[in-house]
């Protein structure tokens, strides 16, 4: 195996300035933007908002299922995904407040004139009403802010003690946040996206989005081991089945967010209602019909074929690759779901996207570095962390039969 | 049956998986090819310490599940499309999406026979007898010995030569396999 430790440490430094940069620009074309096409804007700074909620709702279930599953081999990345969730507050709510100041203006069921009389925001009442949504808005914005500065709270103070209470209470958050996390994340993927098209409903919504954005999570959080590993910060504690097993999941994501779209879409073709079908007939209009079958070959059937052998899952150059794409993806597959509002013709990459995106890159980037570098880079006394370094195998000689004795078996024991 | 005398290979016994692994790692640095290792559970690390590659069985998977999505594909637009054609719910003769689910269950299908004949094929079984069932103290490689197993039909195989690396390896019993 080729670990990327094996080599000299990249000179990073130079780069030091790219978030600046990509902030200073991509401000610089949101802010024209806002004056020059404002609707135009608030579509693109929607479209770059849900991006990077996707990774930091998909950080936050990473380390949600990290406790839940107890898992081991895990622990060296953790902090990763720590640092990552907790863009969700403040960063992401902030760069929701555009959104919600222009929601009129993007959501067309806020300018319907008589919302009584439209059957579908009656049946979703009071969901959909302003209040509805706002209130909704920042009560999901509470419960992330409430669950990865928990999170990564206690997971920082078991760096300082050492003790067994933070993984108790870490393990208590994960057991309440899961289920909070499925149930805002729909919320958020429904009131947020979905919403542009008030009419239509789909139960695969929230786990569509889920899908996609754990996958371009997983993508993003291979990187920066691999990145880390490199820089020698994590070469001690990493072992090649951790770049395995991201890998798999990334695999697995690719099919499950398959799985996920297709059933979504058969069911509504196999049904053929108008109510429902009329979502995906804005979406094979013009251009938009080849977008679609750009995310079944580029969202699927490349990556996944692309991931099926065991030993590319470790192979760096190749793997950064599909992880670039994976961002790539993403982006075309949230802009299926947004832009067609927008541009009913077709598929237009507008400046504004580009801005509005690289605006948030440079901001996300700045705080999640900040953020990383202000703290240890991995959980230093997780009780599981030597596991995760392979520590675990007791071999028969390496103990005396004294060891295991009544006396000495608690001690010995974990 | 003939009582014949032909030796088929020679055999190492050793009482921990630690031991083992440094044998195997001996062995495969030998250089030997016809050899095999018989624990009585899954020991990690093994696979590096015999140099084994990845394997092959994965191959016949794929293509099984190529041959069954394919198939699928093909059964179906031949029999509603073009031998039988029949309007069901006002749908195309032939989708792509209503061919999916059948065809991605002869996927999965086809990929298991895969896996299943290749890996007998691969491990060349079914297979009635094997010599080292004779052998009687192999009969604890169930319950707590762990075996290296060399044959002689590999071409580095000599029977003093062979003997003493094994010796050399710790193998406190050394002991000739025949046919």
């Amino acid at each position: 195996m080729n670990r990327s430790s094996a080599h000299l440490p990249l000179n990073l430094a130079k780069y030091r300035n790219v978030p600046n940069i990509l902030m200073a620009v991509g401000g610089a074309l949101a802010a024209l933007g806002f004056f020059v096409n404002r609707e135009q804007f608030a579509f693109s700074w929607l479209l770059a908002f849900m991006f990077f909620l996707s990774l930091g709702l998909g950080a936050l279930f990473l380390v949600l299922v990290h406790h839940l599953f107890d898992a081991a081999w895990s622990v060296p990345i953790r902090r990763i995904s720590e640092q990552l969730s907790t863009i969700l507050f403040p960063t992401m709510a902030l760069l929701f407040l555009p959104i919600a100041f222009l929601a009129p203006q993007v959501y067309p069921w806020m300018r319907e004139p008589h919302p009584e009389l439209d059957h579908a925001l009656h049946a979703k009442y009071p969901l959909f009403t302003m209040s509805g949504f706002y209130v909704t808005s920042a009560l999901c914005f509470l419960i992330w802010w409430w669950l990865s500065s928990n999170l990564r709270g206690w997971s920082l103070k078991q760096d300082q003690t050492g003790g067994a209470l933070p993984t108790y209470k870490l393990r208590r958050y994960s057991c309440v946040g899961i289920i909070l996390f499925a149930v805002t994340l729909t919320l958020g993927a429904v009131m947020w996206m979905k919403a542009l098209m008030h009419e239509w409903f789909s139960t695969m919504y929230g786990v569509y989005y889920f899908a996609g954005s754990v996958w371009m999570t997983l993508a993003t959080v291979y990187v920066i081991t691999m990145v880390l590993d490199r820089q020698k910060v994590l070469s001690n504690i990493l072992h090649a089945n951790q770049y395995y097993y991201i890998g798999s999941l990334l695999f697995a994501f690719t099919v499950f967010y398959a799985y996920i779209h297709f059933s979504q879409y058969f069911i509504i073709w196999n049904a053929n209602m108008p109510e429902e079908t009329f979502w995906y007939l804005a979406r094979e209009k013009g251009s938009w019909f080849y977008v679609g079958i750009v995310i079944i070959f580029g969202h699927f059937f490349i990556p996944f074929l692309g991931l099926l052998r065991i030993d590319v899952k470790s192979v760096f150059p190749y793997m950064l690759a599909i992880c670039v794409w994976a961002w790539l993806m993403h982006f075309v597959d949230l802009s299926f779901n947004i832009m067609p509002i927008l541009h009913p013709q077709g598929f237009v990459l507008h400046w504004l996207d580009l801005g509005c995106w690289a605006f948030m890159t440079g901001l996300v980037a700045t705080v999640f570095l900040k953020k990383f570098a202000a703290h240890p880079p991995y959980p230093l006394k997780d009780p599981r962390l030597s596991e995760a370094l392979g520590l675990y195998h007791a071999m028969p000689d390496s103990f005396s039969a004294a060891d295991l004795s009544p006396q000495h078996g608690r001690q010995g024991g974990k | 049956m003939n009582a014949s005398s032909t030796p088929y290979g020679i055999i190492a016994e050793f009482s921990n998986t630690a031991s083992l692994l440094h044998a195997a790692e001996k062995v495969r640095d030998a250089g030997f090819r016809k050899w095999d290792v018989f624990t009585p559970f899954p020991v990690h690390g093994m696979d590096q310490a015999m140099g084994l590659r990845n394997s092959k069985v994965g191959w016949f998977t794929f293509i099984g599940g190529v041959t069954g999505y394919t198939t699928g594909m093909i059964m179906i637009w031949w029999m509603n499309a073009v031998d039988y054609p029949l309007v069901v719910g006002g749908k195309p003769m032939f989708s792509p999406f209503h061919a999916f689910p059948p065809s991605y269950e002869l996927t999965i299908l086809f990929g298991a026979f895969g896996s299943l004949f290749g890996m007998m094929f691969l491990n060349r079984l079914p297979r009635l007898h094997h010599p080292l069932l004779k052998h009687r103290q192999f009969a604890q490689v169930t319950h707590d010995k762990f075996f290296i197993v060399i044959e002689c039909a590999d071409p580095k195989y000599s029977e003093t030569e062979t003997k003493k690396l094994l010796e050399h390896a710790g193998s406190p019993r050394i002991e000739m396999v025949e046919e």
